[in-house]
């Protein structure tokens, strides 16, 4: 009797095991990604400034801005609209740049947040929020300074 | 003598550079598309980079193009994650891809004519640290003031040390992955 109550113990015990991993395994394989404008900001800086920081030292500049796993910083950058664009997936992209920088940022909209950049105009003084994915460089190669790039934007009201 | 005439030549390109953000015959490119596309028989795994910037010098063929490595996008969140982590791509440690090459048949491209043109390229690929020469072709469309490169090409994952050796990764991606790119520029 003892030894039935713990095999069905022991059962439970690996059935409810079972569970739990493949509840997890499956929440993690259809983990939908980080809703960025809903998250909090990392990071609140003007436009040079987040240029100047990875012009001095790029490495620390990644160090402190980049993730490992891709899911870096949030920042809110203040600057002046110098250009507005749109790209392949006909989301809109705004550059940041404040006059007399060598480079600026560079922030994606969404399909969702494009209507916000619409009605930016240029010249003008905006915040925008995103998640950074690359920084500034001088490229040897392209012969041209490289902006910070932002992705998942949307202008801070 | 000479070594100053080239200082100063440098000087000059980076200042004209500076200001214009291109010199003539050299155009920027910041709207672009690259994709990765693997295939096996458990799944196909895409993602979708438009963050590139890439440069192309219509009188000396010269294409350089710079890719944001966090700017991959996955449908998967998960296999985001897996992409920048420091067991695949490390794109924290290594951000940027680069390609640096050269259009090697320039004379059967009219960049001033509009039309369609079978290119040619050869260059070094750089992905996590590691450089390979590849030798590709593409297609450069003319059409007005508009540019459009494209070329479609694989890429053997070992050959830039990514690789994988147990679990789910090293059955579901593929060992050879295909990268298309398109690029526009326009002319001034």
């Amino acid at each position: 009797m003892k030894k039935r109550k713990l095999i069905k113990l022991v059962i439970i015990l690996i059935v409810t095991g079972f569970i739990i991993a493949g509840g997890t395994a499956f929440y993690m394989f259809n983990m939908p990604h980080r809703n960025v404008q809903k998250s909090k900001s990392d990071y609140s800086l003007s436009s040079s400034q987040i240029v100047n920081e990875y012009l001095t030292d790029a490495n620390a500049a990644n160090e402190k801005y980049l993730s490992d796993d891709g899911e870096s910083k949030i920042l809110e950058v203040r600057g002046i609209v110098k250009k507005i664009s749109e790209d392949f997936n006909n989301q809109k992209v705004v550059l940041l740049q404040n006059n007399g920088d060598k480079a600026g940022v560079s922030c994606s909209f969404t399909l969702e947040t494009n209507s916000d950049a619409e009605n930016l105009k240029i010249g003008s003084q905006v915040t925008i929020k995103g998640v950074i994915r690359s920084g500034a460089s001088y490229d040897d190669d392209l012969e041209l300074y490289e902006n910070v790039i932002l992705e998942k934007c949307d202008v801070v009201k | 003598m000479k070594t100053t005439k080239t200082l100063l030549s440098i000087l000059a390109v980076i200042f004209t550079i500076s200001l214009y953000g291109q010199t003539s015959g050299k155009l920027v490119s910041s709207k672009s598309h690259v994709k990765f596309f693997s295939h096996t028989s458990f799944e196909d795994i895409e993602a979708n980079n438009y963050t590139s910037v890439g440069t192309i010098n219509t009188e000396t063929g010269d294409m350089v193009f710079s890719v944001p490595m966090q700017g991959f996008e996955f449908e998967k969140s998960l296999m985001q994650k897996h992409f920048n982590g420091n067991k695949f791509l490390d794109t924290k440690k290594f951000p940027k891809a680069k390609f640096k090459g050269k259009i090697t048949n320039l004379d059967q491209i009219d960049f001033n004519k509009d039309g369609s043109y079978d290119a040619t390229v050869e260059g070094d690929l750089t992905i996590k640290g590691e450089t390979n020469s590849i030798n590709e072709k593409g297609t450069v469309v003319v059409k007005g003031n508009q540019i459009e490169v494209q070329s479609k090409f694989n890429v053997t994952l070992a050959d830039y040390k990514i690789t994988f050796v147990e679990g789910k990764p090293s059955t579901n991606i593929a060992k050879t992955v295909e990268i298309s790119v398109i690029a526009d520029f326009t002319k001034e």
